[in-house]
């Protein structure tokens, strides 16, 4: 990449000013983990450990009675296994259909040129500009009337794409060289090919980024599962949660537990994936909005 | 080519109603949609319940779908606005009201229950019980469970105040500040022990009843006027703010659940409110503090000057049938509602849930459960809490004035003033 | 564009409603159609729960709502919240991205821990916070231990002001590590020929930064503050959790919670969806301008 140095070239003495640069950082790092490593130190503690002032950061011992009440269930039934396998599920399918649908409407709307393109184009993007709780009960009576309730199409469908997704794809897609997509033409190829040989993979940093984002905000959908999945064998990981933080009201510790099982696909996914998060990111950035 | 956008904007409208449903099928099996809130003691013996009438009534399945109660309301709106309610389903009073008052629900057939008449189903139950599920004679629901609260008290920790639970326990609201301030322990401003606390967001359940016991009154009598009686109002509102961090520090609403901490017996809450069934939830949670008999629960408390000695408001689950559903359907779902409840002792013993059917309060079994009787003569002096479509937004009122004096810095006065304006408002829309 | 197509253009165009078609179709079932529901709701006074065809009242909706305190309370809540938030997630990111670039060791492991609690679920997010704002939680524990206050209680979640703050918190805490990242890519994609020039010239880095950097980074930040914007306009859970939790609700009553309360909890549904209808159309207006004062003065590399 570029040399970026902008502020100062770090000598070998420790200068007031990289002194200061390692203050600042650190203490944003303490701040972003904190709550962080207090889950996982709280997940190990039996309940009144964690009410103690000051908080003992490190757990005499390993309370795992956490993880086994958190991974059994209010009623010993185990269901936590199921409904972690449905938001695998959920989300790993989501995130395949958002990409394809995503990067073909966003190749559409970027380099072709059609009569109702923009108008096809803004409305999407106004569908970014509505809070969920405002459609949540028409949206509802179009899964009912689908009869996607309580069934794995019910979880899925409504996500099938998604407004930023579709946003997303067209903005790195835009400044792709017409010239390019010509000549392939000229060559003889058909469109689908073109799309499937040349388009996709010239998108594959984007199509990380936006695979994580989607994957990352299935793994965390509440609402709309909460009213679409009505029987315990079709919940989600969130909805599990949510029903043990309610109940077992007293146990601090295995609801720390739950949370920590929660996490951790998502941290593990993020830290094996971490080089496209990074590099993904000058999707928005290397181009103009 | 914008035809081609409006054309799929159409047919998405269009393809709607087309896909409703079909005809409804007279005959073969039926499947009862159950819904109904968390509550894993209750699971275990519903559950059984459910294999046996689908035993004895082969053709009907049920499906039990449980979700944290806090979530249940909106649940059960969206799906009724969709008009795909479940066939039975359970919630408070002070929500199932509106089902009723938009006949979204079905009354019961006393036969069903085993009862001649409606007259003979509703004196079948302690009186009044289902006066908030009545209208126009008909029966809308039956109660799962009728709860009211009294204060839990930790034995141990009145000891270790040098307290003698057994004679200092608190009869008055002035006895629980006094109390209270001899448990409480702090560092610095924070409270690291607690003698009570109130259950914050239910004042229409727990805090209207001290403002009835002073003489004021949440509606008047004829439904017009909202928040009658200014001296009690504002006495309680001072009571509440002088409870509360900016005045005697004795507990506030941000502190963790007083009752959640109750169980743990972790010398950090010594009183909390809360109903029979928290006894079925301290043996769950805590068998040796439940067997250790080192807790007790005494009456609700009174004001030192009352007019009247009012208990805390009790409130309902009932179990209610959706209308929307086939007659048949209907049938089937009261058939194993009743079912349900014939088994009000073992709600009793094993849930800790109140079906006050007179058969159930004079049985041996209620007398047998510690502090029942508390419970029971509270009831007597209780009212039910105020139901009706505006209630919850009355309580966030409340709520407001309330947390306002007690975390705001707002006086009695203006709390008061404004609550009386809005509370109005809402009652005027009806 | 309304001039004769060639044969090519008119199969190209084809094709473009063909790649774009699909989602269309999903969009229109699952997005156009509620939101267009939910306006024309907004037009009838209706119960959620009412069997009976609703009433239309026109724009009476509107207007009590433009007459209610209430909802201006809402409006100036969520505007707080939004700029409270969206400001400082923009000059810290900034900021940060600005030192780890001037770090040798470390950059990639402080962009993956400063991502970390973007990772974390909101309903995960909720439980941690909720213990650290306990009264004797590690909020009061650890200011109190920075400042030398014992037993102060700072109220995150009672007093108005604090709530605010508490709000604005979790939401900083949980964003900042995404826009650090994405202004790290955009610091890294400017040529560095630019600053040999300008340090040529005898430019300070100080200038150099608001002569070279802030600029060629504009497009990344306009991008980046429509889509925070966006996002805090629509917040909503940790919201919800603070008043569930015994919060005072006046302080951090956003349009959406208003929006869930009034049609949820008072089932007012026709007066909800006009809440909605009104949030849409101030977002789409933010929206508007941001991207129209990108495009005023658009840089090129």
């Amino acid at each position: 990449m570029t040399n970026t140095n902008l502020i100062s070239r770090p000598g070998r003495i420790i200068s007031p000013i990289s002194l200061l640069i390692w203050i600042i950082l650190t203490s944003a790092l303490v701040f972003t983990l904190m709550p962080i490593v207090f889950m996982f130190s709280a997940s190990m503690m039996p309940s009144k450990d964690i009410l103690k002032m000051p908080f003992p950061w490190i757990p005499k011992e390993f309370h795992w009675q956490n993880f086994t009440k958190a991974i059994a269930g209010n009623d010993g039934s185990f269901i936590f296994i199921r409904n972690f396998s449905n938001s695998v599920i959920v989300s790993a399918v989501v995130t395949v259909t958002t990409v394809i649908l995503s990067s073909m409407t966003g190749y559409g709307l970027a380099k072709f040129r059609f009569k109702g393109r923009n108008i096809v184009f803004l409305a999407i993007m106004a569908t970014m500009m509505i809070p969920f709780e405002a459609i949540m009960i028409p949206l509802y009576l179009v899964a009912t009337k689908l009869h996607l309730q309580n069934s794995y199409g019910g979880l899925i469908i409504p996500f099938l794409v998604n407004a930023f997704g579709v946003f997303m794809m067209r903005q790195y897609l835009l400044p792709f060289p017409d010239e390019f997509l010509d000549a392939t033409r000229i060559d003889g190829a058909g469109e689908l090919s073109i799309f499937w040989h040349i388009v996709l993979p010239n998108c594959a940093p984007a199509i990380a980024t936006l695979s994580i984002l989607t994957f990352r905000s299935q793994w965390d959908n509440l609402l709309w599962p909460l009213l679409v999945a009505q029987s315990e064998k079709m919940k989600t990981l969130p909805l599990y949660i949510v029903k043990f933080a309610a109940e077992k009201y007293t146990d601090e510790g295995a609801m720390m537990a739950v949370a920590v099982l929660g996490s951790i696909p998502m941290l593990i996914l993020f830290f094996t994936m971490s080089r496209y998060f990074v590099s993904g990111a000058s999707v928005f950035s290397s181009r103009k909005g | 080519m914008k035809k081609t956008l409006m054309i799929f904007l159409s047919l998405a409208v269009l393809a709607l109603p087309l896909l409703a449903g079909g005809a409804q099928e007279e005959e073969g099996p039926i499947t009862i949609k159950f819904w109904t809130h968390e509550d894993p003691n209750r699971t275990t013996i519903e559950e059984r319940y459910i294999a046996e009438f689908e035993a004895s009534h082969p053709g009907i399945t049920i499906e039990r779908v449980t979700n944290s109660s806090a979530k249940m309301p909106e649940l059960l709106l969206t799906a009724f606005a969709a008009n795909e309610g479940p066939h039975i389903f359970n919630t408070q009073i002070e929500d199932g009201y509106a089902y009723i008052a938009n006949g979204r629900v079905a009354p019961i057939d006393p036969v069903i229950a085993g009862f001649k008449s409606n007259d003979e189903l509703r004196d079948s139950y302690v009186k009044g019980v289902l006066d908030a599920v009545s209208e126009d004679g008909n029966i809308y629901g039956l109660p799962l469970e009728l709860t009211n609260w009294a204060p839990y008290i930790n034995k141990r920790i009145f000891r270790d105040a040098g307290l003698d639970p057994e004679k200092d326990y608190p009869r008055t609201w002035e006895d629980i500040v006094a109390v209270s301030e001899k448990i409480v322990k702090r560092e610095g401003q924070i409270i690291t022990r607690r003698g009570f606390d109130f259950r914050y967001p239910y004042y229409l359940v727990s805090v209207v009843p001290m403002v009835e016991q002073l003489g004021g009154k949440l509606i008047s009598d004829d439904g017009k006027t909202a928040i009658v009686g200014d001296d009690a109002w504002l006495k309680l509102l001072q009571f509440m703010a002088d409870w509360g961090p900016s005045g005697l520090n004795l507990g506030s609403p941000t502190y963790k659940n007083a009752r959640k901490l109750f169980n743990a017996d972790n010398n950090d809450m010594a009183m909390a409110m809360s109903g029979l069934y928290q006894e079925g939830r301290i043996r769950a949670d805590n068998p040796e503090f439940y067997e250790s008999g080192d807790w007790m629960v005494i009456p609700f408390p009174q004001f030192e000057n009352a007019v009247k000695e009012v208990a805390s408001a009790y409130y309902g689950h009932f179990y209610m049938v959706n209308s929307q559903k086939p007659e048949r359907e209907q049938k089937a779902a009261w058939e194993f509602i009743t079912y349900m409840l014939s088994h009000s002792e073992e709600y009793l013993t094993e849930v800790g849930l109140i079906q006050p059917t007179k058969k159930l309060m004079s049985s041996s079994t209620f007398a047998s459960i510690p502090y029942a009787d508390v419970f029971a003569s509270d009831m007597e002096k209780g009212n039910i809490v105020y139901y009706a479509e505006n209630s919850a937004k009355i309580q966030e009122l409340i709520k407001e004035a309330i947390e306002g004096v007690m975390l705001s810095g707002i006086s009695p006065e203006k709390a008061l003033a404004s609550l009386k304006v809005k509370a109005q408002e809402v009652l005027d829309q009806e | 564009m309304k001039k004769t197509y060639s044969g090519i253009e008119k199969k190209l165009s084809r094709w473009g409603w063909f790649f774009v078609a699909p989602s269309l179709f999903f969009f229109s079932l699952f997005s156009f159609y509620p939101i267009l529901n939910a306006g024309f709701t907004s037009l009838f006074r209706k119960k959620i729960l009412s069997l009976k065809p609703p009433t239309f009242i026109g724009l009476k909706n509107y207007i009590y709502l433009l007459q209610s305190d209430d909802f201006w309370n809402s409006i100036r809540a969520t505007f707080v919240f939004t700029i409270g938030t969206f400001i400082p997630l923009l000059v810290f990111s900034l900021l940060l991205a600005v030192l780890i670039l001037n770090i040798k060791k470390g950059k990639k492991f402080l962009q993956l821990a400063y991502y970390a609690p973007a990772v974390l679920s909101s309903v995960v997010a909720a439980v941690i916070w909720m213990s650290i704002f306990d009264p004797r939680g590690l909020g009061n524990q650890i200011l109190n231990f920075l400042f030398n206050t014992p037993g102060i209680d700072h109220k995150w979640l009672a007093d108005s002001t604090m709530v605010q703050l508490s709000t604005i918190l979790v939401y900083f805490w949980k964003y900042i590590g995404y826009f650090v990242v994405i202004f790290i890519a955009g610091l890294a994609a400017i040529p560095g020929s630019l600053y040999e020039a300008a340090t040529i010239d005898g430019a300070g880095k100080w200038q150099s930064f608001w002569r070279i950097t802030f600029p060629l980074l504009k497009p990344t930040i306009i991008l980046v503050s429509v889509m925070s914007m966006l996002q805090c306009l629509k917040t909503f859970s940790t919201q919800y959790l603070f008043v569930q939790s015994g919060s005072p609700q006046a302080p951090i009553n956003v349009i959406t919670l208003n929006i869930y309360n009034t049609g949820i909890r008072d089932h007012l549904i026709g007066r909800s969806s006009a809440m909605s209808i009104i949030l849409f159309l101030i977002m789409l207006f933010f929206t508007w301008l941001q991207f129209k004062t990108s495009k005023a003065d658009d840089v090129s590399y």
